[in-house]
């Protein structure tokens, strides 16, 4: 194997005459394209340079389109060819891009892509109302059939979002009492209302934080997994050889997802709530020596237990949405990487969001409540 | 023509070497003390039942995988020891058709093809555009195909696109695994064609598996036949009909049964 090379000669009138040597093919892995091409360039850029392939062992389409980008694309009397080589120039130069479309800056364009955006919008409420509406169908009809219930997937779903979720919600809602409570204590000691730190704790962590914490940790953990796993399940075709079978995509692989979590949801906000509170009695403990008989006896006298059953509600609520969303997107995958990744991401973003949207709902409606 | 092929063939430089190669997944053998030389300007197939381990040898031989024992040797050299831009120089020489085409799905056809290309950091966008034409054209694509994303062409196109990527760097050898799975006969039979001719007017020596007979019979001019966790035959498909090894002889019967049926 020889590289690809070249010799330079200059002729009475002072032209140059450049001979190209040895295999200008990408099979020579010593060659490098780039660089030939920047060392030729002063001969290229010369009109009168003769150019001499004749000595040229191999030539491939990568070594041609080289030199022929150097030429501007034709060939010229200065050039002599081996026949054989001649054919793939000449085949190289009928592929050239032809013409490159310029952009040309449009001034609607933001605006078509506003009304593009809408319109995607709408599609979406679309669908996500008729992927709602096949689900309060299929309830319908288990109603009616109460056998064809999917319990494995019910419980599996139960299992893998709620009980595989316990230490970290567990972790995460004591850290985040514990930040809590540090920091309300000090505002707290300063006006000397030491014994408030129950009341702004229990309530803001029962009624807010509980909730919202878990259904973030949710949407992120398991809504995420069940926008992906439905979405190779439609690029493998499995929903297509469930739908064969007869079974209903939405009865087998979204209400089992969707009541799954609504079901579990709840019983992880009871429980990210009340590592939330140790956390938060914890540090008010250690900060304002409030000890722990004092602060969960005080606890049920300054927060009304019907923040409880709010804390729980939204939980529902909460869980029903993210796994909704999740479902949605899902199925909404196309098969590649790309369409994959994107649906995932916006599966999570719209979950939270949806659950925040959803909460300031519900503390709306409910301002008059448990305060 | 002064030698015999037989004879020209031996004369030429062996380019895939695989020497005492052991595998094994968990207690399950798949190949034991296996051997096979590759020369240059060979079209070889492959060939067992399912699960003998084809794919896994194919896989050794691109250096996916490793042997459990036994050295694998590609153009002279051993992949799994070289430094990291030799390795990757080493890699620029062969080219590789997955089973599924294995397009990367969230790029175009074009971009596929250019992939490779672009890696290489020597050609600009003109020159890049025109040598993805020239592989589309070389693989009968139309240009309008370009744009398409993998998702929107047809398994043929997809295996003709994977094919194309193989070639873009000009390589000296090409691994296929399962050619024409997939395609129809008519289809199956376009792609040996295209195949052969790419091996005639570039110069390629080929490896590839397959199942079907139709394959087997107009592209390979070597057939190696997996057995038994080693390769027991390694000739042209006419001495191999003559050999009485039951599972050659089983896997041969169909064919012929069918050729007395004629």
């Amino acid at each position: 194997m020889t590289a690809a090379s070249f010799r330079v000669t200059q002729d009475g009138q002072g032209r140059h005459h450049v001979q190209l040597l040895g295999q200008w093919s990408l099979r020579v892995s010593l060659n490098d394209f780039a660089k030939l091409k920047k060392s030729l360039q002063p001969f290229f850029a010369d009109n009168f340079t003769k150019w001499d392939l004749l000595e040229v062992h191999q030539l491939d389409a990568a070594g041609a389109a080289t030199l022929l980008s150097g030429w501007e694309n034709k060939l010229n009397d200065n050039i002599s060819l081996k026949p054989e080589h001649a054919e793939l120039f000449n085949t190289l130069i009928s592929l050239a891009k032809t013409s490159d479309k310029k952009t040309v800056s449009d001034w609607l364009s933001p605006l078509n892509s506003l009304g593009k955006g809408v319109l995607q919008f709408m599609h979406h409420i679309v669908e996500f109302s008729r992927l709602l509406v096949s689900l309060l169908i299929e309830i319908a009809y288990l109603f009616r059939h109460p056998q064809d219930f999917p319990w494995r997937e019910f419980s599996a779903n139960v299992y893998k979002s709620g009980v595989n979720a316990l230490p970290v919600t567990a972790l995460l809602g004591f850290m985040i009492g514990i930040v809590m409570g540090y920091l309300m204590s000090k505002q707290l000691h300063t006006f000397g209302a030491d014994v408030y730190i129950v009341n702004i704790l229990g309530l803001s962590i029962i009624r807010e934080l509980g909730p919202v914490l878990m259904a973030v940790l949710v949407a992120g953990r398991s809504g995420s997994a069940m926008t992906a796993q439905i979405g190779v399940m439609r690029v493998t075709d499995e929903i297509d050889a469930l739908t064969t079978m007869g079974i209903s995509r939405t009865l087998r692989v979204v209400l089992p997802k969707v009541l799954g979590l609504t079901f579990v949801s709840p019983l992880l906000v009871l429980w990210t709530s009340s590592w939330a509170l140790t956390g938060g009695a914890f540090a008010s403990n250690l900060e304002l020596g409030i000890s722990f008989r004092f602060f969960f006896d005080y606890l049920p006298l300054v927060v009304q237990p019907i923040n409880l059953t709010l804390s729980l509600l939204k939980g529902l609520m909460f869980g029903f949405v993210v796994a909704l969303v999740a479902c949605h997107f899902g199925l909404r995958i196309k098969p590649n990487t790309e369409s994959l990744s994107n649906s995932t991401t916006s599966s999570v973003v719209t979950a939270i969001s949806g659950v925040i949207l959803v909460n300031a709902i519900f503390a709306i409606l409910t301002r008059s409540i448990g305060v | 023509m002064p030698n015999s092929p037989n004879q020209s063939s031996i004369n030429q430089e062996i380019i895939c070497d695989l020497q005492n190669i052991c595998t094994a997944f968990g207690d399950n053998i798949v190949h034991q003390n296996l051997n096979l030389k590759v020369r240059r300007g060979d079209i070889i197939a492959l060939v067992g039942r399912s699960g003998c381990g084809k794919t896994t040898l194919l896989r050794h031989i691109i250096g996916l995988t490793k042997p459990k024992s036994g050295k694998v040797l590609l153009f002279g050299e051993n992949m799994l020891i070289m430094e990291r831009v030799a390795q990757r120089r080493l890699m620029q020489r062969f080219g590789v058709l997955f089973q599924q085409g294995a397009l990367f799905s969230a790029l175009s056809v074009f971009d596929n093809i250019a992939f490779p290309l672009r890696e290489l950091k020597q050609f600009d966008e003109s020159v890049i555009y025109q040598l993805v034409m020239h592989k589309l054209a070389l693989v009968e694509l139309e240009a309008r195909d370009a744009m398409l994303l993998p998702a929107e062409i047809s398994g043929g196109m997809v295996k003709r696109v994977g094919l194309a990527r193989a070639l873009a760097l000009e390589p000296e050898l090409l691994v296929l695994d399962e050619p024409t799975a997939g395609l129809d006969p008519d289809r199956s039979h376009n792609f040996i064609d295209l195949v052969t001719q790419l091996k005639k007017s570039l110069g390629l020596t080929v490896i590839f598996v397959t199942h079907d007979m139709d394959t087997l019979a107009s592209l390979a001019e070597r057939v190696a036949v997996l057995e038994d966790k080693h390769i027991i035959a390694d000739c042209a498909l006419h001495e191999l009909i003559k050999s009485n090894h039951p599972f050659v002889v089983n896997f041969f019967q169909s064919i012929r049964s069918r050729l007395e049926g004629l």
